[in-house]
């Protein structure tokens, strides 16, 4: 369970965050969205212990201001936006380091297996011998989300579950590996992990989402379930563009059909 | 590309996964230990006395009894009180400055961090001119206090301080601009170099031609005493250094993920910031300014083994002291029986390459 009450973030002095309430359960997918500068990333970061925050929060049952790296690295893993590489690392290189905590809760023996596995999971089965840096810039996301993976290849440890942050986890990628990513957290929390994640694609977050939590300008705008935060006049505020919100004939996920900017 | 199986204890073919580089990089390490001692043999008898290695091997382990010495009395002192010193010290050094080369790149994930060029090597040698010219006067209660440990000491806060500066100046936010690290590093040369001029300004004649030969780079003074003062110093860098190479390579990937992978990025970078400026304010402080073995060295390395800091630090520490070993034969061979300083030899051949790496790199590293 992550737990964050009225949580703020400054930067240089500048408020960038202010007053979030946010809960991420084991067993669902949370969603951030909102438009650029809105403030998710920089929530997230804290969520991740990289800023200092006022307020509260709490990860299964531990603030994360009080945790040490190595505590937490066992608790969570974090795909960030974008990762820059300093030396021609391979793949295989790349998707061990997810593994330095030693906490993967992978079965004896099995861990010099899961590299492999992880990139079987993202699509990129034969690519562990290639150069990181040779790769696209969909290629590169999915190999971090496999490090990702490693870390805390377990969704549950010692009875406490686990969580993945992703920051935009298929902001560059095509259709099919959207959904692939996408199944991949939904499979996480099924099996008793917990997933936080921005996304933009308002139809990907109704898709996969539990539960969303809009933020604007800082703060939240709303937060709840699909079918319950997704309308013309929530969107239309938040993201300043006039949108359709309709509901797909199969099943009650709601979809999002943008029309104009609003002037 | 790479080996994708091994041979296993029983002759198995042991499965090994693809761009695992580890088994590669472990035979490396033990040619390149086999190379050292081949090296550091060929060095012990290479020069004026005609020595064998067989020989010089042959009365090491020869009994204590006089009568069973293979050597000379004259031999033995070349080699035991002339050679093996400046072995021994050629090879720390090379270790010292190779590795503080790999764990600085590591640290400003970047290849082209290296001691000599980022001004960290002139802050050491301030520190260093500062005893020998100021040791009588001004610091003359720091030197009584210190004694011989007075220029090592001092070699290790100037190196501190202009890896500090360094760091505060080239990192914002967990990320190194390339250019203003270099740009910092001109600075920092510069003016720790027109703070020794002026200290060489006051020098008297006596301290004037100690300095001369120490700036140049020599290992020409290497006696048991220097080793027994800086040589401890090194060790203790160079044992500290590979138990963060773990913290280096999950570094590699930014401080951030360092750091959510569990790494105590903080502490990682105080503790390599000591280590680095220790080993080369050591080194500096015995054999004055020897450049490029920083830089060459791991990236030869980073090319054949890859960057992993597990193996990349210790295949460092061989071959920087293999070079240096050898650089310091050639020294004292090449114009024999005068000596040219070795800081001539490693910038003569380090100088060219540290080019060709710029040029290989013109692509990737835009400034």
């Amino acid at each position: 369970m992550i737990e964050a009450r009225d949580v703020s973030v400054k930067l240089a002095g500048k408020r960038i965050v202010s007053g979030i309430a946010f809960e991420a359960r084991p067993g669902e997918i949370a969603a951030i969205v909102g438009p650029n500068g809105s403030g998710k990333t920089t929530f997230l970061k804290a969520l991740s212990g990289d800023l200092g925050y006022d307020g509260s929060i709490v990860i299964n049952g531990r603030e994360v201001s009080a945790t040490r790296p190595v505590e937490a690295a066992g608790m969570r893993a974090v795909l960030p936006q974008a990762t820059s590489l300093a030396f021609p690392f391979t793949v295989q290189e790349i998707v061990r380091l997810g593994l330095i905590g030693g906490r993967s809760g992978a079965l004896a023996g099995e861990n010099e297996r899961l590299p492999e596995r992880a990139l079987a999971k993202v699509d990129l089965e034969g690519f562990a011998g290639r150069f990181y840096q040779e790769l696209s810039g969909g290629e590169q996301q999915r190999v971090q989300l496999a490090r990702v993976l490693c870390q805390v290849w377990a969704p549950v440890l010692d009875g406490k579950p686990r969580y993945l942050f992703l920051d935009e986890p298929v902001s560059s990628l095509d259709v099919k590996h959207q959904l692939i990513i996408m199944d991949i957290a939904r499979d996480f929390a099924k099996r008793g992990g917990g997933v936080v994640t921005i996304l933009h694609d308002l139809n990907l977050t109704a898709m996969y989402a539990d539960r969303i939590f809009v933020m604007h300008r800082g703060s939240l705008a709303a937060a709840g379930t699909p079918s319950a935060v997704l309308s013309d006049s929530l969107i239309e505020k938040v993201f300043d563009c006039r949108m359709r919100v309709g509901v797909l004939p199969a099943g009650d996920v709601p979809f999002v059909l943008p029309q104009s900017v609003v002037m | 590309m790479v080996d994708h199986s091994i041979a296993g204890p029983s002759g198995l073919m042991v499965r090994k996964a693809a761009g695992d580089r580890s088994a590669r990089a472990r035979l490396a390490i033990v040619l390149l230990a086999v190379l050292l001692v081949a090296v550091a043999l060929f060095s012990l008898t290479a020069g004026a006395s005609d020595a064998s290695a067989v020989d010089a091997l042959r009365d090491w382990f020869s009994g204590p009894d006089a009568a069973d010495r293979v050597l000379s009395a004259r031999d033995r002192i070349i080699i035991y009180d002339i050679r093996l010193p400046r072995v021994v010290l050629g090879a720390l050094i090379g270790a010292a400055l190779a590795v503080s080369g790999a764990v600085m790149q590591g640290l400003f994930r970047n290849p082209l961090a290296d001691p000599g060029i980022v001004g960290v090597s002139a802050g050491a040698g301030l520190g260093a001119v500062s005893v020998i010219v100021l040791g009588g006067t001004a610091l003359a209660p720091f030197t009584m206090l210190l004694g011989s440990m007075a220029l090592p000491l001092a070699a290790f806060v100037g190196g501190l301080v202009t890896t500090l500066i360094l760091y505060q100046v080239a990192t914002r936010q967990g990320r190194t601009s390339v250019a203003t690290m270099l740009l910092a590093g001109i600075a920092l040369s510069a003016l720790a170099m027109a703070l020794t001029g002026v200290l060489i300004y006051m020098a008297d004649d006596r301290q004037l031609r100690d300095l001369t030969f120490w700036q140049l780079g020599s290992l020409a003074g290497a006696t048991w005493t220097k080793i027994g003062t800086a040589g401890p110093v090194m060790l203790i860098a160079l044992v500290a250094m590979p138990f963060f190479a773990r913290g280096l390579n999950a570094l590699s990937l930014g401080e951030a993920t360092a750091s959510h992978l569990g790494i105590q990025v903080q502490k990682l970078k105080y503790i390599a910031i000591a280590g680095v400026s220790a080993a080369v304010g050591a080194s500096v402080a015995v054999s004055g300014g020897i450049g490029f073995v920083g830089i060459v060295v791991p990236h030869l390395l980073r090319l054949t083994i890859g960057p992993d800091n597990r193996y990349l630090l210790p295949a460092s520490a061989l071959l920087g002291a293999t070079l240096l070993i050898l650089a310091d034969t050639v020294s004292r061979t090449i114009v024999a029986p005068a000596e040219l300083p070795i800081g001539i030899i490693t910038a003569t051949v380090g100088g060219p390459f540290f080019l060709w790496i710029l040029l290989r790199k013109r692509g990737v590293i835009d400034l």
